[in-house]
């Protein structure tokens, strides 16, 4: 199998992973009120109001940040399938990505007030934004390493 | 910078870009990026091209001058 038709079905496949997480982060989105319940009656073993409000606060805003990740991820898996990588385009998605992972992260950082576990949820959003944030200064180079070359005669 | 004096030259010696560009082995386009001080490097085959085609030296071409 050649490397483009490998990366091709990479891409492919990571497209249709990409589609099936946002399904079910729009799912978790329904059940959002049994999950936030669940979570803080099981896990953070709380059952005042103000800590299933507070999670659920939180875990709709966390979900709003996973539908806007997954799109624009999608977004930039499209412009990769269509042969378009190295563009500046890209780098706009990919800094999307990066600061909705921060805000996703302080969301995590602040549901510590109703259970501590969210600090881990955090703890993988800044470092989701850190590895984003590094793919893109790649990205930044490449494009400025490719406009040299076509500008070299 | 380095400026490049393709167009003198050429008129020096009474070329065309679409010749040159034909001769050089390089599209009209590429051309016109050279012309245009758009070009960020230049081949030193393309450079041996310019200066057998334009029968001229490189420092005819190009041009040292303060920004």
């Amino acid at each position: 199998m050649s490397t483009e038709r490998s990366s091709g079905n990479i891409i492919r496949y990571t497209k249709i992973a990409t589609i099936i997480a946002l399904v079910l982060v729009v799912t978790g989105d329904v059940f959002g009120y049994i999950i936030t319940e669940y979570i803080s009656r099981v896990w953070a073993e709380r059952s005042d109001t103000f800590a299933i409000v507070t999670l659920s606060v939180v875990y709709y805003l966390g979900t709003v940040g996973a539908i806007v990740v997954f799109i624009n991820l999608y977004r930039l898996l499209n412009n990769m399938s269509k042969d378009i990588v190295f563009d500046v385009r890209n780098t706009k998605l990919m800094t999307i990505i990066g600061i909705t992972c921060i805000f996703m992260g302080i969301d995590c950082v602040a549901g510590t007030v109703a259970w501590f576990g969210t600090i881990y949820m955090a703890v993988v959003c800044f470092f989701m934004m850190l590895v984003v944030f590094c793919v893109k200064a790649v990205f930044e180079k490449a494009i400025e390493m490719k406009e040299e070359l076509e500008l070299t005669i | 910078m380095i400026v490049i004096n393709l167009d003198v030259m050429m008129a020096k010696r009474k070329m065309s870009s679409g010749e040159l560009a034909q001769r050089i082995g390089i599209t009209q386009a590429n051309l016109s990026i050279l012309k245009n001080q758009k070009a960020k490097a230049v081949r030193l085959e393309t450079l041996d091209a310019i200066c057998r085609n334009l029968d001229c030296q490189p420092g005819d071409i190009l041009e040292y001058r303060e920004e």
